[in-house]
């Protein structure tokens, strides 16, 4: 049903951008997890201007080899909303135009969503504008908190109190389980499980990325929450082969009292699962404070590109008022920090805890991180499988502290 | 021995009208596997060309490249996962390659002789066949699943395990589990080359033998294995280039997991060419594979070879 809507959208799209024929087209792409929002704006920004924007939805794993096989036959897009995370890496490549000057004339370019800025920049330059926004945070099942006796109103305020509530709403027994997470995906742990070590107060890469610092004593508490409640069977045996295609959708099932999640889970859960009454919170450290992962996407133009009016044009739609409400309608966070609270009063209210968490959030910064950080075999997704269900937390951490500061001083070789 | 004939017979004519005729037959054969030159040329020897060419390069996905030389290769020396990769994939296709002959074989056997129902036999084990390596690796992927799959839940309703076991958790039930499906998978179309091999033995020769007091180990040991020696090596060379290529159950049933101890050569490849962005140095390693596999493959042929040299 969902990609029928696509479809329908994006065959909208193509007849109406087909009408337009004296004004200018843009092309742009977007990864698939911008689905629930990229046909809309780009449909609203078509709809009032003369200029267009002809949009392609590519599947999540294959943007970065499409993009690049496409450059190098010179039929890449105008421009991309790309995961931020990837921002410096196709920058290193030479692939993005420059957009410094642009960028700073923007007069509200100080309340550009920071993480996205910092991800954006490479050696003092910027090729990426904040596009769209996500952040993890916590959320548990009000419905299984109540059962299990506990406050439905109050979430976990940091790692004994989610040890605890896991712990009670497990003991409800039959296929309801106090925790969830991911343990095979080393994105979706980046996601959710270092803003733990970062709430702590600790970092798993240097600022500039080129240390990697695993073995720290924030880190080591945070194992120790998850693996406690592994092994007290709080957590479902499925989340030890969980690649991701699990994330959202365990919580979503109404058997799991609490998971880290994303802002899109709001999104998501009140349009797909309207019976699921859930409370969101900030994902904790072990004494209190909290953190959160800033994801989503940068907006990035290719070197060369004769539309660069047209994605202005664009981009200065998305960051208006009307287009930032749009957006979070939609489930991605404004990007722009003087009008988030105007563009989400009418929304869900547990956006503004999503929203507050992607203003104090965090974000990675390395040229090599898919290689490191998301790829299926990479360190980091090793090492969290080891560590939350092995046996060898040291020999797990050391050697993913060794596998990753290899690759990062390995460079991307160019 | 036609050849030879023919060029006997070639013998009294005059050399200058033999060598136009030979020019002709020449280029009338050479224009018949026009078309066959010109597909392996497109599919085969320009793309090998390119991948010998650019291993010699720093090739990113993206950006620019620049030649390397020998760079990446020496690299391959020291890439400790490429190795760990290659023991694994031999590793695999030992115990894989054993499991496929060991079932193929009887299967063979039984299906070969005539009996009621033998087309329903032979479609029912050749059907897996014709299902895609990645399909099935996707049914596959369910019915190993812990929570909804049918294997697990089956063992906890059946009271076989006490919770819910997770075959893919752990090394060695999520590889016992791929070999099972491979074999599945493939054993039909080993059963079927072999199949026609135990049918170009001339019965006579059974009954002879039969005639003589061999018993059935006997018969199978000094006439069924000897003449079908050309066969086991077709159906074996198949298997093993097969296994040492083997990618797509690993990668969509466990993502190289668990752990990254299913990692094969080409999953490696893939991950360093695509994951990484380091086309060259995906392609040095291919090179190196494709050596192995040679090499591997012209071993076989020879241990192989009938006695005779024929």
């Amino acid at each position: 049903m969902k990609r029928l809507t696509i479809l329908a959208a994006t065959a909208t799209l193509l007849s109406m951008t087909a009408l337009a024929s004296a004004a200018e087209t843009a092309n742009i792409w977007v990864r698939a997890d911008g689905s629930n929002f990229m046909p809309q704006i780009v449909e609203a920004f078509n709809k009032s201007h003369e200029n267009q924007i002809k949009l392609d939805i590519i599947p999540n794993a294959e943007i970065v080899q499409k993009y690049a096989t496409s450059a190098a036959g010179g039929t890449a897009p105008d421009g991309l909303s790309l995961d931020l995370i990837y921002t410096p890496a196709f920058a290193a490549a030479g692939q993005l135009e420059d957009i410094t000057d642009w960028a700073k004339s923007l007069p509200y370019f100080k309340e550009l969503s920071p993480a996205h800025v910092k991800t954006g920049t490479y050696k003092d330059k910027i090729y990426g504008l904040p596009f769209s926004a996500d952040s993890s945070v916590l959320i548990w099942n009000k419905k299984l908190f109540k059962q299990a006796g506990l406050d439905p109103e109050k979430g976990p305020t940091n790692f004994a109190e989610i040890a605890a509530d896991a712990e009670k709403v497990a003991a409800l027994g039959g296929e309801i389980k106090g925790f969830y997470f991911s343990g095979a995906c080393g994105g979706c742990n980046i996601f959710t499980f270092t803003p733990l070590i970062w709430a702590s107060g600790g970092d798993i890469l240097s600022a500039d990325g080129s240390k990697a610092t695993l073995d720290t004593p924030q880190m080591r508490d945070a194992i120790a929450l998850y693996r406690g409640m592994v092994e007290k069977g709080l957590v479902p045996e499925g989340a030890k082969t969980d690649s991701g295609a699990n994330f959202f959708a365990a919580f979503a099932g109404g058997n799991i009292g609490i998971t880290p999640s994303g802002a899109f889970a709001i999104g998501a859960l009140n349009t797909q699962y309207k019976d699921i009454d859930y409370g969101v919170t900030f994902l904790p450290g072990k004494d209190g404070g909290s953190s959160s992962f800033a994801g989503g996407d940068n907006f990035v133009v290719t070197k060369g590109t004769p539309k660069l009016a047209v994605l202005k044009e664009f981009l200065d739609y998305a960051y208006s008022l009307e287009g930032q409400t749009l957006l979070a309608s939609r489930g991605s966070l404004p990007v722009r920090g003087d009008i988030a609270k105007e563009a989400l009063k009418d929304l869900d209210p547990r956006y503004q805890i999503a929203a507050e968490a992607m203003a104090k959030g965090n974000t990675p910064y390395s040229v090599v991180f898919n290689d490191i950080i998301n790829s299926a075999n990479g360190p980091w997704a090793q090492m969290i499988n080891e560590v939350f269900f092995g046996d060898d937390v040291d020999g797990a951490l050391a050697n993913a502290q060794e596998t990753m500061q290899g690759i990062i001083d390995a460079g991307t070789g160019q | 021995m036609s050849s030879i004939s023919a060029k006997a017979g070639a013998m009294p004519a005059a050399p200058a009208r033999r060598r136009s005729k030979i020019d002709r037959g020449h280029w009338v054969g050479l224009l018949y596997i026009a078309p066959a030159i010109v597909l392996v040329m497109v599919f085969f020897v320009i793309p090998l060309g390119m991948t010998a060419w650019m291993s010699l390069h720093n090739w990113p996905l993206m950006g620019q490249h620049r030649f390397i030389g020998l760079d990446n290769y020496v690299a391959i020396t020291k890439d400790v996962r490429f190795w760990n990769a290659l023991k694994f994939t031999g590793y695999y296709t030992v115990i894989v390659t054993i499991a496929i002959f060991a079932v193929a074989f009887p299967l063979a056997l039984f299906v070969e002789k005539p009996r009621p129902m033998m087309g329903v036999y032979r479609t029912a084990f050749f059907m897996p066949v014709v299902v895609g390596f990645a399909s099935a690796s996707l049914l596959w992927a369910w019915l190993l699943n812990v929570d909804s799959g049918l294997f697990s839940p089956a063992a906890q309703e059946l009271g076989l395990t006490e919770k819910r076991f997770n075959l893919i958790a752990t090394f060695n039930p999520a590889f016992w589990s791929i070999i099972v499906m491979v074999v599945w998978k493939v054993a039909g179309f080993t059963m079927v080359i072999l199949m026609t091999g135990l049918q170009s033995i001339p019965t006579e020769l059974q009954e002879a033998a039969k005639i003589d007091g061999a018993n059935a180990w006997q018969r199978f040991r000094s006439i069924t294995f000897p003449l079908m020696r050309r066969t086991v090596a077709l159906a074996l060379i198949l298997s093993v280039a097969g296994s040492i290529l083997a990618f797509d159950q690993f990668y969509i049933l466990l993502r190289g997991g668990p752990r990254n101890s299913t990692i094969t050569a080409v999953y490696w490849i893939f991950n360093q060419s695509f994951v990484s962005f380091k086309l060259g140095y995906g392609a040095a390693l291919s090179m190196v594979l494709l050596v192995i596999l040679v090499v591997l493959s012209l071993i076989q042929l020879r241990l192989l070879r009938n006695p005779e040299g024929t």
